[in-house]
């Protein structure tokens, strides 16, 4: 360890010599600061991150509604309400997005629906076309719709052969009750409904709901954008339909949860462990904590899960902690796997990782490198100004002010080690969490 | 259904003619292109671009599992784990430690043809990164407690992402049957048993043998200074010695004599998967840039020409598509379906015959296709310009299976020379000319009421 200390000091020397050694000055890089943003409409805002460096553009059509939403579970299969709307029966659809060589895509998280294009500049104006005709698109091809319907079938069948996937479904098994949508993604798939009428009903709404954005990122510049962006999409209606909002049920009650869960499948030759619990909402006074203590416990290769279960023994080859970022409490898990004649072993280590979490806390020097860690790790979000445009719009589709995360981060990073360790003594008390073991039949 | 097809086939990728000697000429290189041969034999590339926020920077080692003995399988991967035991002046968690104090990242991995190290980190924590590659290339700390624990830890890899998924299990027995006893045969995780077998001494004779500068490709982009980082690579790389050997040259897989047909059998969900098999050419063929075409045309658009007429029009599989996959020697593509398990082998393998006759008609080989793919492909290139890794990866891949690091930069423009008559001549030459290797796998049960009812399965889906 002192060797390694002295090692870390001498390269922090280096380090700073690597700055002395710098490129000159450096062409302004991405942040959402640079961003721009006007109304379209009293219910549609536009983003746009210009950014000449490759003449590509990212195009993102966000609207606000996702699974988490009560009106989502009525029309059922709000997702693939949305994604059919590129099948059309004879193909013309996706026929022109292979004839413009763009990328298309509609997908569905717990918060929003995005129709996200990529596309080369000089094709912008046709690619934003069959984004229109897309989204109009009420001919659906109702075979495509009883596909997927086998073929959601046929992966839950092999889902429920894979001890990870069965491990991550049990985890949220224990903590949310049988429709909860942090709980269905992990589920055998729901059919969507066999009459595209019914898709298209809930696509139209879905799409017309105010609060939409159309987000443009990359080489384009702002009266292009405002041309783009005032007849992409149909009128917005007067209201969000009733029970768009999200609202995730009650957790299980924690008393009634079962102190171990065991699942057994055929042939495993390992056993799969979660010690599992409820984690805090994205939102929750103790999130900037959380961050640095999950961080600590699993976070990264040297992590006391890694040290203990790894790099010690090698009782296995991966560790870490499951955690959710909504503004709603998740899921939340320290898991492990190693072979069935050290089962017991590594379910010991496990909880023992636990239990010296909670009862030591974290030192000066781990807290010190989970926040250059947090800090340093937000480079990697503005390589492109398409990952920029997504993260802006995520925070809006939860509600969160712009750049609500990375004031996270800061946060996390300044908190004083006595409050990370008081939080980790309330939090990671090892009575709140239940062993799941995922083992051979 | 598609991952479930496309896994099984993505360790059976494996299947090349011989390679035709590259034809293309060295290409000019942009102005802050670096790309060099220190005088110990090291490669080094650097591309300065200071838009860019991460320093990637890349280690290929040109060694991999296709190098093993028949005895050793799996020790490239092990000795891949092992670079990370630290070394006198940097102990074993120093790496990981630098990186996670700049909220950087740090990976490695082993393919059956190389084996790479890999860094991307802020600007401000890059230096050390050079320090640090150029000691644990000569400077390794090797002993007996880190061989075995390691031992342990790639035994647990094997079990996690090969013994307990059933689709892995069959992609190792797929590849198995296709390849014999070639060295792409057996997965870079090799066997439990030659793991097992490994010692120190064999650790220490691989890595004087393979692990040096004479086999090796350093490569630097991000925001940094040319010449400077030049400077400081020569500083820290030149001084070592000039070993490091290049492995024999993995030979061919078309002088090997490949089985007509492979019947599989695994744990998996009730469908029956057939597929054709195509052997490609490695990528320092002169069909690259048309067969890349080709490929976007075929297996990357909305409108998969095999797919629309199998599933789309005919109904005839639940699922269908293509995929190249390729391997440094070589590659296949493949054609595969999927049915519920109601119709026998023939049967399904007659209705993809005839959908393979369809495209030999190349309808879907229009002008307009021709652009649109190549407008995706250059979407493709022109996005690296974001990622300082995307880039890094390029450089190493085309230095280690174009020959050329500097290839990456005319991409482009090969790709914009291809015209129809060219993908028409690889289409002729690849596929309909040639004869595939026919797959097909069962599930090994099948519940009654789909034995009895999965027929209908076409008819709902009209």
């Amino acid at each position: 360890m002192i060797a390694q200390r002295v090692a870390g000091l001498a390269l922090a020397g280096l380090a700073a010599a690597g700055l002395a050694l710098g490129a000159g000055p450096a062409r302004a890089r991405l942040s959402p600061k640079r961003a721009e943003t006007w109304s379209v409409d009293r219910g549609t805002t536009a983003v746009l991150i210009e950014d000449h460096r490759a003449p590509l553009v990212e195009v993102r059509l966000m609207f606000p509604i996702g699974l988490w939403s009560p009106w989502a579970a009525r029309v059922r299969r709000l997702d693939q309400a949305f994604a059919l709307s590129m099948q059309d029966p004879g193909g013309a659809l996706r026929a022109r997005a292979d004839r413009l060589g763009v990328e298309i895509a509609l997908t569905t998280d717990a918060r929003m629906s995005v129709l996200s294009l990529g596309c080369r500049s000089e094709t912008l104006d046709s690619a934003l076309a069959l984004a229109r005709d897309v989204l109009a698109n009420r001919d659906l091809d109702r075979g495509e719709i009883a596909r997927r319907n086998f073929e959601g079938d046929l992966e839950w069948s092999a889902a429920e052969k894979d001890p990870q996937s069965m491990l991550r479904t049990h985890v949220r098994r224990l903590l949310f009750v049988a429709r909860d949508p942090r709980r269905t993604p992990y589920e055998r798939p729901e059919h969507a409904p066999g009459d595209p009428r019914a898709l298209t009903l809930a696509r139209d709404t879905l799409v017309r709901c105010p609060g939409r954005a159309i987000g443009l990122a990359g080489d384009v510049t702002r009266a292009r954008a405002e041309a783009a962006a005032r007849a992409l999409l149909p009128a917005v209606a007067p209201a969000p339909p009733s029970g768009a909002t999200p609202a995730p049920p009650l957790l299980l009650p924690a008393d009634r949860r079962p102190r171990e869960v065991s699942v057994r499948l055929a042939r495993l030759t390992q056993v799969y462990l979660a010690l599992a619990r409820e984690g805090p909402a994205l939102t929750d006074r103790d999130y900037p904590a959380f961050l640095v203590a999950d961080h600590v416990l699993g976070g990264h290769f040297y992590s006391r899960l890694y040290q203990a279960l790894r790099h010690g023994e090698g009782d296995t080859y991966a560790t870490g902690t499951i955690r959710e970022a909504e503004p709603a409490p998740g899921a939340y898990a320290a898991w492990t796997y190693s072979r069935n004649a050290n089962a017991a072993v590594a379910e010991s280590k496990l909880r023992g990782v636990l239990r010296a979490f909670h009862d030591g806390g974290i030192t000066e020097e781990e807290r010190a490198d989970a926040a250059g860690y947090l800090r340093g790790r937000r480079a990697f979000a503005v390589q492109s100004p398409g990952q920029v445009l997504d993260r802006m719009l995520w925070d809006r589709s939860r509600d969160l002010p712009p750049g609500y995360r990375d004031a996270l981060v800061e946060r996390a990073a300044a908190l004083p080690l006595a409050e990370i360790n008081e939080f980790i003594r309330r939090f990671y008390d090892p009575a709140r969490f239940t062993l799941i073991r995922v083992e051979t039949k | 259904m598609r991952r479930l097809a496309r896994c099984l086939f993505a360790l059976a990728a494996i299947v090349s003619p011989a390679a035709p000697a590259a034809a293309a000429s060295r290409p000019a290189a942009p102005p802050e292109f670096v790309d060099r041969t220190l005088a110990n034999g090291l490669e080094v590339t650097i591309v300065a671009d200071t838009s860019l926020p991460i320093v990637a920077t890349r280690v290929w080692y040109h060694v991999g599992a296709a190098n093993e003995s028949p005895s050793t399988r799996g020790f490239a991967h092990l000795f891949e784990h092992l670079m990370f035991s630290g070394t006198a002046t940097h102990p074993k968690g120093a790496w990981e430690a630098h990186h996670h104090r700049f909220g950087g990242a740090e990976n490695a991995h082993t393919s059956w043809d190389e084996t790479t190290y890999e860094s991307d980190i802020p600007p401000e924590g890059f230096l050390p990164v050079l320090a640090m590659e150029a000691d644990r290339m000569v400077n390794l700390r090797l002993d007996a407690k880190a061989l075995d624990n390691e031992k342990r830890i790639v035994t647990e890899e094997l079990r996690a992402t090969i013994e307990n998924d059933p689709m892995s299990r069959l992609l190792e027995a797929a590849l198995k049957a296709l390849c014999g006893d070639h060295p792409y045969a057996v997965t870079p995780l090799g066997t439990k048993e030659d793991i097992a077998a490994a010692t120190l001494e064999q650790a220490r004779a691989f890595y004087a043998r393979y692990y040096g500068p004479k086999n090796a490709h350093l490569v630097i982009v991000g925001p940094v200074d040319g010449p400077a980082t030049l400077a400081e690579v020569e500083r820290h790389f030149g001084p070592l010695p000039a070993r490091g050997e290049r492995p024999p040259e993995v030979p061919a897989l078309a002088s090997l004599a490949f089985p007509e047909r492979i019947r599989l059998h695994e744990d998996l969900p009730p469908a029956e998967i057939a597929a054709l098999v195509y052997p490609l050419p490695p990528q320092d063929s002169e069909d690259d840039a048309a067969l890349g075409v080709m490929e976007e045309i075929l297996t990357g658009a909305e409108v998969d020409p095999f797919r629309e007429d199998l599933v789309r029009r005919r109904h005839q599989a639940l699922e269908a598509g293509s995929q190249v996959l390729m391997l440094r020697r070589g590659g296949v593509l493949v054609f595969y379906s999927a049915v519920l398990p109601y119709r026998r082998e023939e049967g399904q393998f007659a209705v993809m015959d005839e959908s393979m006759r369809r495209l030999e008609r190349a309808e879907w080989l229009t002008a307009e296709r021709l652009e649109g793919a190549k407008r995706k492909i250059l979407r493709g290139i022109d996005g690296m310009r974001y990622r300082a890794a995307d880039m890094a990866d390029a450089l190493a891949h085309d230095g280690w299976w174009r020959g050329d690091a500097a290839l990456a930069f005319t991409r482009a423009e090969r790709v914009a020379a291809v015209s129809k008559a060219d993908v028409a001549r690889v289409f002729q030459r690849y596929v309909a000319g040639a004869r595939p290797v026919r797959v097909y796998v069962q599930p090994e049960k099948v519940p009654v009421l789909i034995r009895l009812f999965g027929w209908l399965a076409p008819l709902v889906m009209r």
